[in-house]
């Protein structure tokens, strides 16, 4: 062999021939050790000492299987390019033999194009999108994940971190939480939120900002984590009483953190790693976890259709692993691991949810808020978002009313709030599967569509009763 | 005392005369120091500039999709979103090993030979640009990967220093094999700040700056291109050959080039006649980057800030920029420009900038050399790389992969391929004792 290789070398850099770009087809996952491609320079010409190791290679590459031929693994996501760069650097790194392909789609359209025949030609679906996760277990999309789950914890707190029949886990966390402007807290002599509840306080009136579920992708959650923590009605009353303080936000090219970061506003509830990326683009903000904290999960799934199952476990084992878990410390990512173990080589100030949750434990399972987001965002703007000026006006009296109230006028204030923090949807219907599908599927369905609008008219109608009811209960109380 | 007076005094004049240049400049040693919009712009234009972001950020999306504004990736395609291949606004990087794939880098491909209008004669089948990747049912066109061989040279003061050559291999080409004589050029993705900047300094400046060189014996010149948008011949200033005239037509060709993305400069998606299923699939919309969104990331590239120097007041960095000089490097690497008039954003006129570059190309030598001449650059010529910025590369983008292939691992060694024009200049270089050696690198770092 090495008598072969001299000759090679000879005949090629004795005739000092240049070696032009000689390309060969193959079959992708193929190897064809016969039609190995040869190691090319741009521009020709190779200097001899480069070629002589160049050829060495070579012949190394045509006596074994070439290196480029690899098991496609194809993942649909719709993580950030931050995100996906660095996951397919690390995987391609532990996993040379695998070629990564990533394909990006929004939860929303992810949804169908998981549902087609071979869905897709996806192996892997990774995102944060617990309900597509949900329809899609139900609809029999995906095989058992089948990988060791050693160091892993099946839960935090109230929040599962694997499906219980092993379809699906969590790979990562966002905080929601509240992002905050100190320098506009210090000039308007405000205390650090600590919890949901003490936005409430009146002492916040016009320094809140305050995402409107509808129409902000990660607000719909946030808003069933109050729910959630402090109950259906006790939560909606704090909502009432939380938008009171609040300017509604919605989605455009003005997000939640531009408003507290220019000083519009001093307070916005939002999600951690928002806030952590305006801060690194220099926004005097920085992140309060509440007491107790609620998550926003991304999931993991193996597609039922995949042809790659080996290779796919290996890529949900590495997202898992001491390595794949360690990534998300990246500034450029800031995500929390679930991964417990790798909290010990965290960033300085990092946020440990599982220390955390020692002290305040958490209360949120975002799989129980998945069938009821659309109820409760249709809910939001029928009580909120439709009569904003006049609700903030309602409490505005009302606050005042309290501050200097008389006794024979306590009931009627009682009565008063009971109709400003009133929802026209009791705790038990809520759950009622009829009447979440009624909301979840009305951008799908006419019949559904049909069914909410009809819903909505019957709430505005008794909350329009109701918010005039204070209105004429107020204007007795007097000035 | 008098003397220590003095020396404070002229420590600030050069401060002040550093950073007065350009309201474009922004003191910022942040890993967001290339992604800072200029903050004097008018809140219409922030908010266009904050669109144009969004777009340039976004992982664009096969069709179809709901949200058609970012719907129309490939048939064919190297990466789904700008930021794959700019980084935070930065420098792309080569694979590490030969199994890696190619995420912020890419092969330029032709044939022998010119189109009618003097570019690159493209390859019947696989046109100008390898495209590693294709949506399902369209295959990728095919894969490259890159291995390095090391040979070392010995500086002056007898330090060893390895220097590695790329070998490219092309495998798995899925629409029939290349030829023998095809013409390739691997390229890593160029930061994408000051572009504005560059492109309101106006020709006759480029043109100066090749008469100027002549007379201190450096040959660098314009490259005069084909402007398709305007039908004539223009001196180009983009692109690591200087062969696309304007910053439009930039952002454009790597919208169809990189991710398949139709625009009104480029509303063919990128198939050719023989790729038969890419040729089938159906295009998201026409186009797919719809005019006020190009114009929109236009707005955004224009407006980014390049960041201030650093350093100005070390003397080992005073040291390094006067040796800089000395041994010839600003000849091309022109430290101050001014920009002229520019009508269409007039925030950019009159800005003295300190780019680092003359916008010629020019004759860098065998071993840089791609063999791949495009317009009126030859194979061996290349468009001087801006240096502002270049000492951050490290922090932004978490490696020092320098010159058009990412073959250099750090600045010595970039220095050490210049070649050409530039040979007696990196020859000065290897000659200096190590502290002006290390001072020169300390003043790049500056940068």
């Amino acid at each position: 062999m090495t008598h072969l290789l001299h000759a090679l070398v000879w005949l090629i850099v004795g005739r000092n021939k240049p070696v032009r770009a000689i390309a060969r087809t193959g079959v992708s996952g193929t190897p064809n050790a016969g039609n190995a491609p040869p190691l090319l320079s741009p521009g020709g010409l190779i200097p001899a000492y480069i070629l002589l190791h160049a050829l060495a290679w070579l012949i190394v590459g045509l006596c074994a299987n070439p290196a480029l031929a690899k098991e496609k693994l194809t993942v649909l996501t719709a993580y950030p390019e931050d995100v996906v760069s660095r996951y397919e650097t690390a995987f391609e790194q532990t996993y040379p033999d695998i070629d990564l392909a990533v394909i990006w789609k929004m939860p929303h359209d992810a949804l169908p194009y998981l549902k087609q025949p071979k869905q897709g030609g996806v192996d892997v679906y990774w995102s944060a999108s617990q309900r597509n996760f949900m329809v899609l277990k139900q609809q029999h999309a995906w095989q058992k994940l089948g990988i060791d789950r050693s160091g892993l914890a099946d839960s935090l707190g109230a929040l599962p971190l694997v499906d219980t029949d092993g379809y699906f886990c969590v790979t990562e966390m966002a905080g929601y939480g509240f992002a905050v402007n100190a320098d506009y807290l210090k000039k308007h002599g405000l205390a650090t939120p600590k919890t949901w509840q003490d936005l409430a306080d009146t002492h916040y009136q016009g320094h809140l900002a305050l995402p409107v579920p509808s129409r902000v992708g990660f607000a719909p959650m946030m808003i069933d984590s109050v729910l959630q923590q402090y109950g259906w009605e006790p939560g909606w009353a704090l909502l009432s009483d939380i938008v009171a303080n609040a300017r509604l936000v919605e989605s455009g090219s003005t997000f939640i953190t531009d408003i507290i970061g220019s000083g519009e506003r001093g307070i916005a509830p939002t999600i951690d790693f928002f806030t952590a990326s305006a801060a690194a683009n220099g926004a005097p903000l920085h992140f309060i976890y509440p007491e107790p904290v609620a998550y926003s999960p991304a999931h993991i799934a193996i597609a039922a259709a995949s042809q790659h199952t080996d290779a796919a476990r290996r890529f949900v084992s590495f997202v898992l692993s001491d390595r794949g878990q360690k990534l998300l410390f990246h500034p450029d990512i800031r995500k929390l691991p679930v991964r417990a173990s790798v909290y010990a080589d965290k960033p300085d100030h990092y946020f440990d949810p599982f220390s955390e949750t020692k002290a305040h434990p958490v209360v949120y399972d975002p799989s129980r808020a998945s069938p009821r987001l659309a109820l409760n965002n249709a809910l939001f703007d029928r009580l909120f978002s439709d009569h904003l000026q006049r609700l903030q006006n309602l409490w505005l009296q009302l606050r005042k009313h309290q501050q200097s109230a008389k006794a024979d006028q306590a009931e009627r204030l009682v009565k008063i709030r009971q109709l400003l923090t009133g929802v026209p949807v009791n705790a038990a219907k809520a759950e009622t599967p009829t009447l979440q599908q009624t909301f979840s599927e009305r951008s799908t369905d006419k019949k559904a569509e049909a069914e909410a609008q009809a819903l909505e008219q019957a709430w505005s109608k008794e909350i329009d009763s109701r918010y005039a009811e204070a209105e004429n209960l107020l204007k007795q109380l007097g000035p | 005392m008098m003397q220590r007076l003095l020396g404070i005094m002229l420590g600030l004049c050069a401060l002040a005369s550093a950073q007065a240049g350009s309201s474009f400049e922004v003191t910022d040693n942040s890993r967001e120091a290339y992604s800072r919009i200029n903050p004097n712009s008018t809140p219409e234009q922030l908010s266009e500039a904050f669109r144009g972001r969004s777009l340039f950020r976004q992982s664009w999306v096969i069709a179809p999709a709901k949200d058609i504004e970012t719907t129309g990736l490939g048939p064919l395609y190297n990466q789904l979103s700008c930021l794959s291949c700019h980084a935070k606004n930065g420098r792309g990087q080569p694979p590490e090993t030969p199994q890696q794939a190619m995420r912020s880098m890419l092969v330029r491909l032709s044939l022998p030979g010119q189109d009618p209008h003097g570019g690159p004669l493209p390859h019947p089948v696989y046109g100008t640009q390898l495209n590693e990747q294709g949506v399902p049912g369209v295959p990728g066109e095919g894969l490259v990967s890159v291995d390095y061989r090391e040979h070392s040279i010995t500086l002056a003061d007898g330090e060893t220093i390895a220097l590695r050559t790329p070998l490219y291999r092309f495998a798995d080409l899925q629409y029939g094999p290349l030829p023998a004589d095809i013409h390739f050029s691997p390229r890593v993705g160029p930061p994408v700040f000051g572009l504005g900047l560059l492109e309101a300094v106006p020709e006759q400046t480029i043109l100066q700056l090749a008469e100027k060189g002549k007379r201190q014996g450096v040959h660098g010149h314009p490259n005069v291109i084909w402007d398709d948008e305007r039908q004539c011949a223009v001196i180009g200033r983009f692109g690591l050959k200087a062969n696309v005239a304007t910053l439009k037509q930039q952002i454009a060709g790597a919208f169809i080039g990189d991710m398949g993305i139709t625009s009104p400069l480029h509303p063919e998606e990128n198939c050719t006649a023989a790729q038969t299923a890419c040729k089938q699939t159906l295009s998201a919309r026409q186009p797919e980057l719809d005019y006020a969104q190009l114009k929109a990331v236009l707005l955004y590239l224009r407006l980014l800030q390049v960041p201030a120097r650093r350093n100005l007041g070390d003397p080992i960095v005073q040291k390094g920029e006067q040796l800089f000089r000395a041994i010839g490097c600003t000849a091309c690497h022109t430290p101050l420009l001014t920009t002229g008039e520019f009508l269409e954003l007039p925030i950019l006129s009159g800005q003295t900038i300190h780019p680092y570059t003359d916008l010629l190309v020019h004759d860098m030598g065998e071993d840089l050399a791609d063999g791949r001449p495009d317009f009126q650059a030859n194979g061996r010529e290349w468009r001087t790389p801006p240096l502002w910025g270049i000492g951050l590369i490290q922090r932004i983008n978490e490696h020092s992969y320098f010159l058009h292939d990412g073959r250099a691992r750090n600045l010595t060694e970039a220095v050490l391929w210049h070649g050409g024009e530039a040979l007696s200049s990196r020859q000065g270089f290897a000659h200096l004792p190590t502290e002006e050696r290390l001072a020169v690198i300390r003043f790049l770092e500056s940068l």
